[in-house]
């Protein structure tokens, strides 16, 4: 439905650089990055609003690469929403429709559908984030395009709203059945809505795939910091294993086994809530990937409880409350650390 | 209980603040209309009535009124095109454009009539104009609408650019999105939300070319009942004695002004813009 291929734009000291992305009909995804990574300039580059230097994109199978925004076929929903201050709510949506000389009926429906009805006679300059984000959407939607492009549509609002929106946009991509990209830095927000994801990194893209793909084997470390790993550590292949497919590996003195064959120097990350922790006494008989560690500090996050760990190597553990509360670690700080082999995973330098 | 205002709570250095800036306020607009009421007060019955009963000093008024708002008229339709132009777009030469439009701010008012008579007498393009083309200016009535446009057209030129300036261009990208033209965003997005700098750049070009006076007496001169207008009038009555009526005709143009100042405003501040 979507597809960029290999296209280039620089602006100041600023490149986009050879990017090529392919998204299918029907597709919820979501473009992430830190701010500044190019996110908005693909979506602009996308809407025709900026000129690319070089590729080709195509929209529904058709080429669009030089034509103007308005004959795209697009929705876009920029940042802040962009409602025009001169209109009120009512106008606003019935713009894209005066325009195009057709009847203003569909403002009542699709205000209808997006539940602001009551806002139609309103000004602009006194709704909510959560309002503004729904006008701008249905000003987007009014003229039905097949292509929705969002950028960063939530990040304006409190995180309840944020949560009820995502979810709305969700419902309302698979009722219409709308090809969407939505940028964003949020990985919450990703989780909330993306079929698959793409992260974006000084106008590189670094990868593509569902985010349990970008979550478990990132392609590189800058993906799995963005996916919040926050063990990655670098090690020295002291051998092969002989009994298995395994290579031993040191790091900071300890002795670990890291799944498949390797040499030289290399670079593991394990996810914090793969880290296996148990009280200290469960030591005893372990096999391997297995050592003795001192919880230092315990935060709990709402959902999990994120635990400090000191030892031979510094981790970061996310656990169960249930978890946490049987390592009794009150009275008892020394704690047995297990790095499954399967979840370790092994990224490029 | 006190109603509730859409004002901070104030300490006492904020109120000293305030009363500062009031204070120059009070000044400035105290001292004008005391120079104003001294006006009133020197006018006597006699001046008011040869003013209004003199059918040169009516011409001159009728002179200075539709010339001075053909003038803005023009200068608004060079402004909005030519605001949007340097607002939006980058071009070879744009920073020597922007710095000539406001030459005429920056030189004396004289200079343009100056100016304008030399290029209309002494170059072979303004002497074609003039007599081949046969669209005369010097000391003709259509030359006090060139000379106010030289002296004042930068005015709305600069106002309206800076309005432009101020339009996020995400307002017209959305409009590019949704089916406008560049002409369509311009037309129903940039215009309306310039509105008002274009209408302050409109005031600020018929004040300027109401009350032009130098200019004119050099370019188109003030021949009784036909290049004659207001400003120039004063000139002439005092001139030749006549400081009562040289006053009268002064009040009359402070009242025209002021008139019409505080009716673009409000017509100005009024409601939505329609798309």
């Amino acid at each position: 439905m979507i597809r960029a291929e290999d296209i280039s734009f620089h602006v100041g000291t600023f490149q986009l650089q050879g990017l090529s992305l392919d998204i299918a009909g029907g597709e919820y995804f979501v473009l992430l990055g830190p701010p500044g990574s190019g996110k908005t300039i693909f979506l602009e580059c996308l809407c025709g609003l900026k000129k690319i230097e070089s590729g080709r994109l195509y929209i529904g199978g058709r080429e669009v690469t030089g034509l103007e925004p308005r004959m795209r076929g697009i929705g876009y929903v920029p940042q802040d929403y962009a409602l025009f201050p001169h209109l009120c709510v009512e106008r606003n949506i019935a713009f894209g429709l005066r325009v195009h000389g057709r009847a203003e009926t569909k403002v009542t429906e699709i205000a209808d559908l997006l539940g602001i009805r009551h806002l139609l006679g309103r000004r602009t300059d006194g709704l909510s984030g959560g309002e503004r984000q729904r006008v701008a959407l249905a000003r987007a939607l009014v003229l039905e395009p097949k292509v929705l492009l969002l950028d960063e549509p939530v990040c304006a609002l409190d995180e309840v709203t944020r949560q009820e929106v995502c979810a709305q946009l969700l419902a309302l991509q698979r009722q219409l059945g709308l090809t969407t990209i939505h940028v964003s830095h949020n990985l919450e927000e990703a989780f909330s809505v993306a079929d698959r994801a793409a992260i974006l990194h000084q106008g590189v893209l670094q990868q593509v795939g569902s985010l349990d793909n970008l979550l478990r084997k990132p392609k590189s470390e800058f993906v799995a910091r963005f996916m919040r790993c926050e063990n990655i550590f670098e090690s020295r292949v002291m051998g092969q294993d002989a009994c298995s497919s395994n290579t031993r590996v040191e790091v900071a003195g300890l002795e670990l086994q890291i799944p498949g064959r390797h040499s030289g120097k290399l670079l593991f990350m394990i996810r914090p809530e793969d880290v296996l922790v148990r009280s200290g006494s469960a030591l005893d008989g372990q096999g391997e990937n297995t050592f003795c560690a001192t919880l230092v500090r315990s935060r709990d996050c709402g959902g999990y409880v994120r635990a400090e760990l000191a030892g031979p190597v510094n981790l970061i553990a996310h656990m169960t409350h249930g978890a946490f509360a049987g390592l009794k670690a009150k009275h008892q700080p020394s704690v047995a650390v297990q790095l499954g082999l399967e979840r370790i995973h092994v990224l490029p330098i | 209980m006190k109603a509730a205002t859409n004002t901070p709570v104030r300490g006492w250095r904020d109120r000293v603040f305030s009363a500062a800036t009031f204070f120059f306020v009070s000044v400035f607009v105290l001292f004008v209309l005391v120079l104003i009421v001294t006006d009133v007060l020197y006018v006597d019955r006699k001046a008011v009535v040869t003013v209004l009963s003199s059918k040169f000093i009516l011409h001159a008024l009728w002179m200075s009124v539709w010339t001075s708002l053909l003038t803005t008229l023009i200068a608004i339709l060079f402004a909005v095109p030519m605001g949007y132009a340097l607002s939006r777009f980058r071009f070879p030469g744009h920073v020597l454009a922007d710095a000539i439009v406001d030459l005429p701010i920056v030189f004396p008012p004289l200079v343009a009539g100056l100016t304008l008579l030399v290029f209309f007498s002494q170059t072979a393009l303004g002497r074609w104009i003039q007599e081949d083309l046969g669209l005369e200016f010097v000391f003709q009535p259509k030359g006090i609408v060139l000379c106010q446009f030289v002296a004042a057209a930068s005015f709305a030129i600069r106002s309206a650019k800076t309005a432009f300036d101020d339009v996020d261009r995400r307002y017209e990208n959305v409009a590019l999105t949704l089916g406008c033209t560049q002409w369509g965003s311009f037309r129903r997005v940039s215009l309306p939300l310039a509105r008002n700098g274009i209408i302050a750049g409109g005031i600020l070009t018929w004040a300027r070319a109401f009350g032009l006076f130098g200019p004119l007496m050099i370019f188109v001169g003030s021949f009784r009942g036909r290049t004659e207008v207001l400003s120039t009038t004063i000139f002439l009555e005092q001139s030749v004695g006549n400081l009562e009526v040289a006053l009268a005709i002064a009040l009359l143009l402070i009242f025209i002004a002021l008139i019409a100042v505080t009716a673009i405003r409000l017509v100005g501040g009024s409601a939505l813009v329609r798309l």
